[in-house]
């Protein structure tokens, strides 16, 4: 199981801020989390930012990205401020 | 002329004289405006070696020529003078309404010098404009300030940037308040105003500011709507959680400065979060003029009732830096800041000085007697300390100087987390290395929003960035940042519509609205230029490259304890170099004559 923790926007979606679901990579888990809640694709469409352990998977092998036991994932629709 | 007016007014206090001055197209093509006008008018007339707080020092308050318009965001200021904080230049930017309205008068500028002998205020309507007493107003909250000042002069168009106490007792970090709680925030511009006995500005203006090819500018303003509207940020996270929605994606990648910056994360960050705020507080957003995007929160609480803020900075100086987590404290202590008109970013930064001092037994409980001890996560700390420092009382009158001073003065200068004095925003630099380059090379200090590179390091605009990358790639990028920034504020413009909005955009309105041909090159330069023209003041003011352009100890030498980050300090010496050379600068951080000859700046070396 990975600890999946969803912000902002997709917190409505899913109803709860921490899911925990089982998967092997990044993309794997999103496919879980899309059958799973409707409205989550959709929401990610124009972007998304997606930390393993706090690193931002652009940086890691992206989707491909694999996940082990207690992971932690973070997703964040696109937003920004300063 | 277009955009802007081509003249300014200059009210000198000590004589009560006031003057109207007049410029050419060709030094707004140079300088475009606002922020832009304002260091060469200081360069010009103004020796940089001036005391802050003397009536040497001059008081700039500027629109940019898209303010007043129907530009998206049109309705920025900037407050530009020497900082008593750093003692260098500042460029303290506004929202709200007043930068606008000062256009709708006819007025590129306002140049304040000199002293008034008792608090005054200026009250300018269109081409009218007075100096009147404000005896009755010295000592007033910005609230009642707005209020005396309008029943006074009965109009209901009246906009107004006021001090509070805390700019007339010359707190180093006071701020200009403009439309209740919009801040021309940092750097200590409230105290210059505060000096001056300069009370208030209030304006009413009745004109329309004048575009080259009105049915152009009206296309290419729809079209930049739309962009910033399509948007998912400017058009979807901030105006639904605000700029707080930061909080929770700052703390996850493990920048979110707490404790004093001793740690980048945060374990009650989502209780301060956007989306905390917007469940448990927010009423509705609160736009600035000709704002599509419209960030700013109107919170209601049982203590102050209907309130405006705080901002994503706010709720983390306030708050995860001082180890707080109680949302409603944050959120009356970010009111009181308004009303007493304090920067909230040095205000918390200064009290996060004073609660490491006191965890490391500097400060001793003997010293504070019955008044709260600094520990980390009492509440108490912001409510009474906040009061006392803008009134300078008892120990506020030591937190009054600002963290730098106030560390100083117990011998560790090193607790305090600030770049030339001005105690830094919510981004640890242990996590953003480029952002680091950013503070350390900044004209006014410790500041986030004149070269934003959380954009590329954290969220990915335009592009995303390794954080932890400090390639040639990254210091150029910083410096386009950096340029487009000085371009954007001197336009007139919110940063924030960078989510949205290009280079080539910014060329499109301009461009429409001035009546020029300028390409997105030449906009960039006067950008260059105005980046230029403020190193060269502050280097005449006496600024030490070798000293000054640098970062506190903790992030050069303790690396980050904790999370994604931990490990990693900043690696400035790497980068400091290659900024300088690929600035055209000397060795030694300094404006050659070339450069300053090809900006066409020769004459202020």
């Amino acid at each position: 199981m990975v600890k999946v923790k969803v912000f902002a926007t997709l917190i409505e979606i899913t109803g709860r801020r921490i899911l925990e679901v089982p998967a092997g990579n990044v993309g794997e888990l999103l496919e879980k989390l899309y059958a799973t809640y409707p409205g989550f694709k959709e929401e990610l469409e124009k972007g998304f930012m997606i930390l393993v352990n706090g690193k931002n998977i652009e940086h890691l092998q992206g989707l491909q990205t694999p996940l082990e036991e207690n992971d932690v994932v973070s997703i964040f629709p696109p937003a920004g401020g300063g | 002329m277009y955009g802007n007016w081509g003249r300014f007014l200059r009210v000198n206090l000590s004589t009560g004289e006031v003057k109207v001055e007049e410029y050419d197209e060709e030094l707004a093509k140079k300088w475009l405006g606002s922020r832009g006008l304002a260091i060469y008018l200081l360069l010009k007339e103004m020796d940089p070696k001036v005391d802050p707080l003397s009536p040497e020092n001059k008081l700039i308050i500027a629109p940019g020529p898209l303010s007043g318009t129907s530009a998206p965001t049109g309705g920025r200021y900037n407050v530009v003078t020497k900082s008593p904080a750093t003692g260098f230049i500042t460029m303290s930017n506004s929202g709200g309404y007043f930068g606008a309205e000062l256009k709708f008068a006819g007025w590129d500028a306002i140049v304040v010098e000199g002293k008034a002998e008792k608090p005054v205020y200026i009250y300018v309507k269109d081409d009218d404009v007075e100096i009147r007493d404000a005896s009755h107003i010295w000592g007033k909250l910005v609230s009642e300030t707005e209020e005396t000042i309008r029943k006074e002069i009965g109009s209901k168009r009246l906009r107004i940037a006021s001090i509070g106490p805390a700019g007339e007792n010359l707190v180093k970090f006071a701020a200009v308040m403009n439309d209740g709680h919009r801040a021309a925030g940092r750097a200590g511009v409230g105290a210059v105003m505060g000096s001056k006995n300069l009370k208030a500005i209030a304006v009413e203006g009745s004109k329309t500011v004048p575009v080259a090819d009105k049915q152009k500018f009206m296309l290419t303003v729809r079209e930049k709507i739309n962009k910033l509207r399509n948007d998912p940020v400017a058009g979807g996270g901030l105006p639904k959680f605000g700029t707080a929605v930061l909080v929770n994606i700052i703390n996850e990648n493990g920048l979110y400065p707490t404790r004093n910056f001793q740690t980048g994360v945060y374990e009650h960050a989502y209780e301060q979060s956007g989306e905390a705020m917007a469940a448990k507080y927010l009423i509705r957003n609160q736009p600035c003029y000709a704002c599509p995007i419209g960030c700013g929160r109107v919170n209601k609480l049982p203590t102050v009732g209907v309130t405006e803020g705080p901002e994503y900075e706010s709720t983390w100086a306030l708050g995860a830096n001082l180890g707080i987590n109680d949302l409603a404290s944050i959120i009356e202590a970010n009111h009181m800041c308004d009303e007493l008109g304090l920067d909230t970013i040095s205000t918390g930064g200064t009290l996060a000085t004073a609660m490491e001092l006191y965890e490391k037994g500097f400060i001793k409980d003997e010293e504070l007697g019955d008044a709260p001890p600094f520990r980390w996560g009492n509440t108490e700390v912001l409510h009474y300390y906040i009061d006392k420092l803008a009134r300078r009382e008892g120990f506020g009158d030591k937190l009054a100087e600002g963290g730098y001073r106030l560390a100083e003065s117990y011998g560790h200068p090193e607790y305090s987390m600030s770049v030339k004095k001005l105690e830094l925003p919510a981004y640890d630099p242990r996590g953003a290395e480029g952002h680091g380059l950013g503070y350390a090379t900044n004209n006014r200090g410790g500041c986030h929003i004149k070269n934003y590179m959380i954009s590329p390091e954290i969220l990915g605009y335009p592009y995303k960035m390794d954080p932890h990358d400090v390639s040639d790639d990254k210091v150029k990028m910083l410096i386009l940042f950096q340029d487009l920034s000085a371009l954007i504020d001197a336009a007139g413009l919110c940063l924030f519509t960078t989510f949205g909005l290009g280079a080539d955009d910014y060329r499109d309105m301009l461009n429409a609205a001035l009546g020029w041909d300028l390409s997105t090159e030449d906009y960039l330069k006067i950008g260059e230029r105005i980046w230029n023209a403020e190193r060269i003041f502050n280097l005449k003011a006496g600024l030490d490259p070798e000293r000054d352009d640098s970062l506190p100890k903790r992030f050069l030498e303790e690396p980050m304890p904790e999370g994604p980050n931990k490990g990693h300090v900043v690696r400035l010496k790497e980068m400091l170099p290659r900024y300088y050379k690929l600035r055209g600068w000397t060795e030694d951080g300094r404006v050659p004559k070339e450069k300053a000859e090809e900006l066409g700046i020769g004459e202020f070396l």
